[in-house]
C-alpha cells in the first residue's frame, strides 16, 4: 500500500494548495498580531486552510466508492447563507443597531461627503471594464470601494459569485488598512493651511428621540419608493437602527449589536473561505482585483477630499470645511473618523475634528449602502 | 478604447454618482424636516412625574 492510499491528502497536495494555506496563515497572523479586522480575517484565514487540504470534508466531495456527491458543510453554509444573502443582511441588522444617527442630525450637510466618497466605486468599475471584465464583474469589483464588507458580499454574490473570495478579502483587508491608505492621499491633496482649518458645528445639540425613531422608517419608505431593489440593503440597516432607537427593545438591540453580529460574522467569514480554493483563488484575476480594490479606496478618499475643497470655494472664510473631513465619507466606521481626527491633532493639538469626522463617517455608512442599492438596480438594466 | 461595456459602465457611473447625491440630498432634507417637526424638548425627570401624580401605593 503506497502513500497515496494511506494519506491521500498528501498525495493530492500541490504547490497551489500550499500557497493558499500560507495565505490562510498570513490572514490569521494579520488578525491576531496586527488586529486587522480579526472578527473576519481570522475565520477567513482558518477557512482557507480548511478548504485547501485536498479531499477536505468541509467541501463537497465525490465519494469514490459510490460516485455520489457528499455535501460539505461549507458548501451548505454558502448555499444557505450567502447565495440567499441571509448572512450579509443579518449583519446589516447588527450594523443598523450599532449606528447612532444623531451626529448626522447635528451636522446634516456632512451627509453629502458620504456621496462624494463613493467616487472610487464607479471609477474602479470603469477601469475594470477597460481591463476586460464584463459589466457585472466590473460592478462587483468596483463595490470594494464601498468600504463596507456586507455590501460588497451582497453585490458580488449576486453578480459575480466566482469572484466573491478575492473581493471579500480585498474589501475587509483594505478596511483594516485605512490608517495606512488614507493619510498619504490626503496629504498629497491638501495644504497644511487646509489641514489646520477648524470646524465648529452643533456638536452639543440635543436631538429628539422621536426624530431618531422616525428617521429609519422614513428613509426606508423613501428609498423603497425611489429604488425598490435597494430595499433589502437599506431596509435591513434601518430595521436594525429602529430596534436600537425605539427604546422598548433594548435587550434585542444589544443582542443584535453583540451576539448576532459576532455569530453571523463568524459564519460569514468561514463560509466566504469556501470560495478560496486554490483553483479559484490562485489566478491573475485575484491580483488584479486586490490592486483594483486599493485603487477604489484611494479614489474614494480623493473624491471626498476634492468635494470638500470644491464646496470651500463657495463658503465664507471661517465657515470652511477642513477638506480632510471629506475622506471620512467612506464607510469604514469609525476607523476613518479616528484617522482624520488624529491627522488634525498632529497638525494642531487643539483642533478637534472628531465630531464632524464622525458625522461624515456615518454619512459614509449610508452612502455605501445606497451605492450598493443603486448598483443592484442599474447593472441588470445594462448588462 | 470605448468598448460597448466601457460605454455602459460610464453611463452607470454617471447615473450612479448622480443617484447617490440625489439620495443623500433627499436624506439631508428629511433630517432637516424631522428636526423641525420633532424638535428636542426637555423631558421631565421621572421623579418629578411621580411627585406630581403620586404612585398607586400612595393613592391606595
Amino acid at each position: 500500500m503506497g502513500i497515496e492510499q494511506l494519506l491521500p491528502a498528501i498525495a493530492g497536495m500541490t504547490w497551489q494548495h500550499l500557497v493558499m494555506i500560507g495565505i490562510g496563515l498570513l490572514l490569521i497572523y494579520l488578525a491576531i498580531a496586527r488586529n486587522y479586522e480579526p472578527t473576519l480575517l481570522l475565520p477567513i484565514g482558518f477557512g482557507a486552510i480548511l478548504v485547501n487540504i485536498p479531499l477536505s470534508s468541509a467541501l463537497t466531495q465525490i465519494d469514490p466508492a459510490t460516485g455520489e456527491a457528499v455535501e460539505g458543510i461549507l458548501n451548505i453554509f454558502f448555499q444557505a447563507g450567502i447565495a440567499t444573502e441571509i448572512f450579509p443582511l443579518l449583519i446589516f441588522i447588527a450594523i443598523g443597531a450599532m449606528i447612532d444617527f444623531s451626529p448626522l442630525f447635528r451636522n446634516p450637510s456632512l451627509l453629502l461627503f458620504g456621496a462624494a466618497a463613493q467616487f472610487g466605486i464607479f471609477l474602479t468599475m470603469l477601469l475594470a471594464s477597460l481591463l476586460g471584465y464584463d459589466l457585472r464583474e466590473a460592478a462587483s469589483i468596483g463595490i470594494i470601494g464601498a468600504a463596507d464588507g456586507p455590501t460588497s458580499i451582497v453585490v458580488a454574490s449576486r453578480f459575480a459569485p466566482n469572484l466573491l473570495g478575492p473581493i471579500s478579502v480585498a474589501a475587509y483587508s483594505y478596511m483594516a488598512l485605512v490608517p495606512i491608505i488614507q493619510p498619504p492621499v490626503i496629504r498629497l491633496l491638501t495644504s497644511r493651511k487646509e489641514r489646520l482649518i477648524r470646524m465648529t458645528g452643533n456638536n452639543n445639540k440635543q436631538i429628539s428621540k422621536k426624530a431618531l425613531i422616525a428617521f429609519p422608517i422614513v428613509v426606508t419608505i423613501v428609498a423603497g419608493i425611489i429604488a425598490p431593489s435597494s430595499l433589502s440593503l437599506i431596509g435591513f440597516l434601518m430595521f436594525g437602527n429602529l430596534v436600537r432607537e425605539c427604546g422598548v427593545l433594548n435587550k434585542l438591540s444589544l443582542s443584535a449589536q453583540n451576539e448576532l453580529a459576532s455569530l453571523v460574522t463568524l459564519l460569514l467569514g468561514i463560509t466566504i473561505a469556501s470560495t478560496m480554493t486554490a483553483e479559484r483563488f490562485i489566478r491573475v484575476d485575484t491580483l488584479i482585483i486586490i490592486a483594483l480594490g486599493l485603487f477604489a479606496f484611494v479614489f474614494d478618499t480623493f473624491g471626498g477630499v476634492i468635494f470638500a475643497k470644491f464646496l470651500n470655494l463657495f463658503r465664507k472664510e471661517g465657515n470652511k470645511f477642513n477638506p480632510m473631513i471629506g475622506a471620512c465619507g467612506i464607510s469604514a466606521f469609525p476607523m476613518s473618523a479616528r484617522v482624520i481626527h488624529q491627522m488634525g491633532q498632529k497638525e494642531d493639538p487643539f483642533n478637534y475634528l472628531l465630531m464632524p469626522a464622525i458625522s461624515a463617517n456615518v454619512g459614509g455608512q449610508i452612502g455605501s449602502v445606497v451605492a450598493g442599492g443603486i448598483i443592484l438596480t442599474l447593472v441588470p438594466f445594462f448588462a | 478604447m470605448m468598448t460597448p461595456i466601457f460605454e455602459k459602465a460610464l453611463l452607470i457611473a454617471a447615473i450612479g454618482m448622480a443617484g447617490i447625491f440625489l439620495f443623500m440630498a433627499i436624506f439631508y432634507l428629511l433630517i432637516l424636516a424631522l428636526d423641525r417637526l420633532m424638535p428636542f424638548r426637555e423631558e421631565k425627570p421621572a421623579e418629578d412625574f411621580f411627585e406630581e401624580t403620586g404612585t398607586e401605593d400612595e393613592d391606595n
